[in-house]
């Protein structure tokens, strides 16, 4: 009895301090979160109930000017924008999400083994990023995707293998100082296990340094995606991304500029939206540092 | 002095870098899926033309072997025939250099010319609250634009409406240099959008990093003027962090040029490389992709003995290694 | 979102005010259609005094495992930037009949048996005048390499130098399709004793009796041409010098049209119509074309339910060709048959089996195959956007018939890979591309003949009778006997629905009325927008 009391008295808690965190943000920052988060909501509703119509179905004219019936015009085959506008904003921000998650995933595991281990395995490790860091981003993007087949794997490798390097990097030079501060010293002193100093004490100082690295790579994410889809290489219709809308609105600029701005808006939104995040987090977490380009 | 200490290891690591880079290279572009003797003869040609086309073309030996043929020819600069065009490599990607490292030129020499004074005033003029946000929104909007949607719009305004500039017609900077150079402002000023944005934040994080440094501090109190203390002091500081900002920058060009020269059919080695990855010309994938690397390559090694020289202090492992 | 929405207004407004504001007439509507002269769209005027420098844009550079060798050239572009320098023994004109080319005239001696009459005149840019040693050696340089086009030449069986400059071809069975094929640039007349001696590589040269030849080329960027000095036509010739720009993005193209630092534009987009309104120089022609898409039903995969006949037929009835058309095409697509409907004798597709199917039929022979629900994956790809349109536009028809399609779009090296070079069945249950026409209603059939065309082998397995149909049809000469057989065979076509005709591919070219009077034929077989040429006059110095 006592104990679920506590859960949920701590639950609170946790739900607390996180509105707290938030709300304690710059007012900049705050509304690129409401930004996102309604565009998010926004393209959830979509998905789920349907908002706006099917993106697939043929519903009306073609090329129609924004209405009541069509609130973001149709597209050239006759098709509703605002569906496909929603969806394409799910599919650029979720496909990045995800892609960033891995790359987090990875990039922290190798980062800290760089950092901390050090040696052959670490310089291995750092060479293997410096070559991969060595192509400029949207040509291993392209090569990637075209290895890989167009389409929304291809998005997801492509973005991970750019974005890895970078956060590798960074992710280690982070590692290697917590590693030189004493109190890791004392925890190696008194027999604390490598793993457990790894995760206990090296992941928790470096959290810091992983949430602004994973927010700037966010922003590269949608970058790659958008490019990779504007070359044909990306997410391939009868699907939708921000990227492949821009693409497919650039032949109708003349007749039909709805096509290509709205899609180009919401995709310039959301990365300034992810950017401004960014910074305050690296305001929060590197107060006066030398800072990297993201 | 210090310089001789680090550089044989630093060129060694350009090397492995380099090597590492070709092998994934050629890795990859062998693993591009599509026959390479259907895509050249088309869906009519029979098994046997296909087989003697790879066989023309080396293509019937062993990986390993493949590679190691390729390496040796390519370090003696022979890159081998283009598939599509059967011409070598070499000189085709050598005809489109000038108007993609024009295009990179153009676009780095706004980025040093706007980038780093609008970063040396938002840095030194941080304390007064509305400059500061101001150049903070400005320059995050900078890095938030992609150059896709920017050129697009940018084609449409110029081609929709006479604005002065032209971007459907291009001029070879080979045969009409200056004519070359109008036709490529506007692809060049929508590359360096990007740049300029992310050199002005690095400066100006830079200029604030100097600006609370003791010796700085210790100046003013002197009563130096201001003047005198940036351009002394602070500038020559914060040009570490913002050199070794050039070398992504140059990576930077290299990739945004392929998007920007597809946009603005500018005929560089940008729009040259998607074109051969979309027809499977392995040759100038192969060459086209190890020349980015080793531009990359390249630049950062220069800029790391650049920084070495401008400020003995730096080692390059304290940088964590630049390549 | 609810910043977009203001702004996007407030743009859109202003587009159209500028628009509405300059009160310009849009480009397109029927316009682009209307004939000026029965078959052309635009006729030169040659009163014009003309000089200078013909400058067009073209949307892709020939592409071709032998470079330039016209031979092997599989790509209607190759066809019309080779025809620049090289001449045919015959023309095709705009009603797609035969008329005089190297080759002054010739008899048809009999079915099997055509004479030759070439004439004297036609010297090579090298200075040596053509001889009748070029014509046969041509043709047999050609059958030689084994290529498509060596194909199409049909059953050739020996070509012999009857006299000065008389050369009797010999066929072993009738071929009505002769003249057709001959017409075409890869039949292009070669410098013979040069190639054979290899003091011109074919490769690299383009040696040709035509008006240009090439003085420059860069792959994939451009090319240059100057008059050919021993042209036989020289007098009448109104360019100086032809400059070639390939630029792949429509966009720059529709640009390089609107400032005018390009004349004569090629566009594939049909939209191209509408999207020059505002530029009132450029008048904008819609080129009706023999080629046409089509959509592979892949009967050779056991576990799929298009191995079922009568689901591919079901499915081939279900495609709405003149919805597809309009949301596609902008409506200038038409509804084709296996015989390209804009050729003389073609089969009328309205009268096909399956344009007779009720919706209720096609679902009552899906219900009796037991196909309800089925899904089948559609692949096709991505180099140009209208094959990606029409898969969308075919999956949203098939819907309502218990049809889901998957669709996949790929690059086209993996569509090359899904549906050709292999043994095993195609890996995908749909496909859709599209073939080039030509300028005989027999020709394209070829490749729905499985003995003649092996490649199709991943997807087709055809029937005796349907390539009977196909040989029927290029043997027996043109007339009404003709037309009965192809009818048969666009129908047998219709039910196997292996390869299932949709509808024409037109083009759309757009030139400035200030700057040039071009010659325009409506209906083009051998994607040549270059055919007129040699009339074509510059109204001011370019």
């Amino acid at each position: 009895m006592t104990a679920v009391i506590r859960l949920e008295g701590r639950r609170r808690g946790v739900l607390r301090r996180s509105w707290d965190y938030l709300a304690s943000f710059d007012g900049l920052a705050k509304t690129a979160m409401w930004t996102l988060a309604v565009l998010f909501t926004a393209a959830l509703l979509g998905r789920l109930f349907g908002l706006g119509g099917s993106p697939t179905a043929i519903v009306g004219p073609r090329l129609a000017a924004p209405s009541l019936a069509y609130p973001a015009g149709t597209d050239s085959l006759g098709r509703s924008l605002l569906p496909r506008l929603l969806e394409g904003v799910m599919t650029t921000l979720l496909l990045s999400a995800v892609a960033v998650l891995l790359t987090a995933v990875i990039a922290t595991l190798c980062g800290i083994i760089a950092g901390y281990r050090g040696g052959r395995t670490g310089g291995v490790i750092m060479r293997v990023g410096d070559i991969l860091y060595a192509f400029p981003a949207i040509v291993l993007a392209i090569l990637v995707a075209a290895v890989v087949g167009p389409g929304y794997i291809a998005a997801l490798c492509s973005i991970v293998l750019v974005t890895v390097p970078l956060m590798t990097r960074m992710v280690g030079q982070a590692t290697r100082l917590v590693a030189q501060r004493d109190f890791i010293t004392s925890a190696v002193i008194s027999g604390v296990s490598t793993p457990v100093i790894m995760t206990r004490h090296v992941l928790r100082n470096i959290s810091g340094t992983i949430a602004v690295q994973g927010t700037y790579a966010l922003s590269v994410a949608i970058l790659v995606e958008g490019g990779l889809s504007f070359l044909g290489y990306g997410v391939q219709l009868p699907g939708s991304s921000l990227g492949l809308l821009v693409q497919e609105g650039t032949l109708y600029m003349v007749k039909a500029p709805w096509l290509i701005l709205l899609p180009g808006i919401i995709l310039v939104i959301a990365i300034l939206a992810i950017n401004l995040i960014g910074d305050s987090l690296r305001d929060r977490f590197e107060p006066r540092e030398a800072r990297s380009l993201e | 002095m210090r310089l001789l200490h680090w550089l044989p290891g630093r060129l060694l690591s350009a090397i492995v870098v380099l090597l590492g880079a070709s092998i994934l290279i050629f890795a990859a572009v062998r693993s591009l899926p599509g026959d390479f003797a259907q895509i050249v003869l088309g869906p009519l040609s029979n098994e046997e033309q296909r087989e003697q086309l790879r066989q023309s073309f080396g293509f019937d030996r062993s990986l390993p072997e493949q590679y190691l043929l390729w390496l040796g020819n390519a370090a003696r600069g022979d890159f081998g025939l283009s598939l599509a065009s059967q011409q070598p490599v070499l000189d085709e990607l050598a005809s489109r250099l000038p108007v993609t490292a024009l295009l990179a030129g153009m676009a780095m020499l706004v980025t040093i010319a706007i980038g780093i004074p609008l970063g040396v005033y938002a840095g030194t003029h941080a304390s007064t609250g509305r400059g500061s946000a101001a150049a903070r929104i400005v320059s995050t909007i900078g890095i938030s634009f992609p150059e896709f949607v920017l050129g697009c719009l940018v084609v449409f305004l110029f081609s929709r409406f006479d604005l002065g500039l032209s971007v459907g017609a291009f001029t070879s900077p080979t045969t009409d240099f200056g004519r070359g150079v109008v036709s490529l402002l506007l692809p060049a000023l929508v590359l360096s959008v990007f740049c300029v944005a992310a050199t002005a934040r690095t400066t100006r994080d830079a200029v604030i990093g100097v600006l609370v440094e003791p010796h700085i501090a210790a100046s003013v109190a002197r009563g130096e003027p201001k003047g005198f203390i940036i351009r002394h002091h602070v500038l020559r500081n914060a040009l570490i962090p913002v050199l070794t900002l050039t070398a992504t920058i140059t990576a930077y060009l290299l990739g945004g040029a392929v998007i920007v020269e597809r946009v603005f059919n500018v005929p560089g080695i940008g729009s040259y490389l998607v074109l051969a990855l979309d027809r499977r010309d392995y040759t100038v994938i192969q060459a086209g992709v190890l020349l980015a690397t080793a531009v990359f390559v390249i630049a950062s090694l220069l800029i790391d003995v650049l920084t070495g020289l401008v400020d003995p202090r730096v080692s390059v492992a304290k940088k964590g290694r630049g390549a | 979102m609810r910043h977009a929405f203001p702004l996007i207004g407030g743009l859109a407004a202003a587009t159209l005010l500028l628009t509405g504001c300059t009160g310009e007439p849009a480009a397109g509507g029927d316009d682009a259609s209307t004939e000026v002269a029965p078959g052309f769209l635009a006729v030169a005027d040659e009163s014009i005094a003309s000089s200078g420098t013909f400058r067009a844009y073209l949307d892709y550079d020939t592409v071709e495992p032998n470079g330039l060798d016209p031979r092997t050239a599989d790509t209607a572009r190759s066809w019309t930037i080779m025809g620049l320098a090289y001449e045919t023994l015959v023309n095709i004109d705009e009603n797609f009949e035969f008329t005089p080319g190297l080759a002054e005239s010739w008899d048809e001696v009999s079915p099997t048996e055509y004479v030759f009459h070439l004439r004297d005149d036609a010297v090579f840019s090298n200075g040596r005048p053509m001889t009748a040693e070029d014509v046969k050696g041509s043709i047999e340089l050609l059958l030689e390499t084994g290529s498509a086009w060596s194909l199409q030449l049909g059953p050739i069986e020996s070509v012999e130098v009857t006299g000065d400059l008389e050369v009797t071809v010999k066929l072993s069975a009738p071929y009505t399709a002769l003249l057709g094929a001959l017409a075409n640039t890869p039949a292009a007349i070669l410098p013979v004793q040069e190639v054979r001696d290899g003091t011109v590589d074919l490769k690299t040269e383009m040696v040709g009796t035509g008006p240009f030849v090439p003085t420059a080329h860069v792959q994939d960027e451009s090319w240059s041409f100057e008059q050919n000095p021993h042209y036989h036509g020289l007098d009448e010739l109104g360019i100086d010098a032809v400059e070639l720009e390939i630029v792949p993005d429509e966009a720059n193209r529709l640009a390089a049209i609107r400032d005018g630092s390009a004349q004569y534009v090629f566009f594939n987009n049909a939209d191209a119509l509408d999207l020059l309104a505002g530029t009132p120089e450029a008048k904008v022609v819609n080129q009706q074309n023999t080629d046409f898409y089509y959509v592979i039903l892949n009967s050779t995969n056991p576990d799929s339910p298009l191995a079922d006949e009568r689901v591919r037929f079901a499915v081939n009835a279900a495609i709405d060709r003149a919805q597809l058309s309009d949301l596609t095409l902008a409506g200038h697509g038409l509804a084709t048959g296996v015989s390209p409907v804009s050729l003389p004798g073609a089969c009328d597709p309205e009268e096909l089996p399956s344009q007779q199917l009720s919706d209720e039929e096609i679902t009552k022979l899906l219900a009796d195959a037991g196909a309800e629900n089925i899904t089948l994956s559609l692949q096709t790809w991505n180099s140009e956007s209208a094959p990606g349109k029409i898969a969308q536009v075919i999956q949203q028809q098939l819907e309502p018939f218990g049809v889901t399609v998957d669709i996949e779009i790929v690059d086209d090296a993996t569509y090359g890979a899904t549906f050709y070079g292999s043994e095993e069945t195609a890996g995908a249950d749909i496909g859709v591309s599209w073939y080039a026409g030509y300028g005989d209603a027999a020709m394209v059939s070829r490749w729905w003949n499985t003995d003649q065309a092996g490649f199709t082998a991943r997807f087709m397995q055809g029937s005796p009778e349907l390539n009977q149909l196909v040989v029927d049809a290029s043997e027996e000469p043109a007339g009404e006997g003709r037309d009965a057989t192809l009818t048969k065979l666009c129908a047998a076509v219709d039910e196997g629905a292996e390869q299932v005709p949709l509808m024409t591919r037109p083009g759309v070219i757009a030139y400035r009325d200030d700057l040039i009077s071009p010659t325009i034929n409506s209906n083009e077989g051998y994607g040549d927008i270059f055919r007129y040429v040699t009339d074509f006059r510059l109204k001011s110095e370019g």
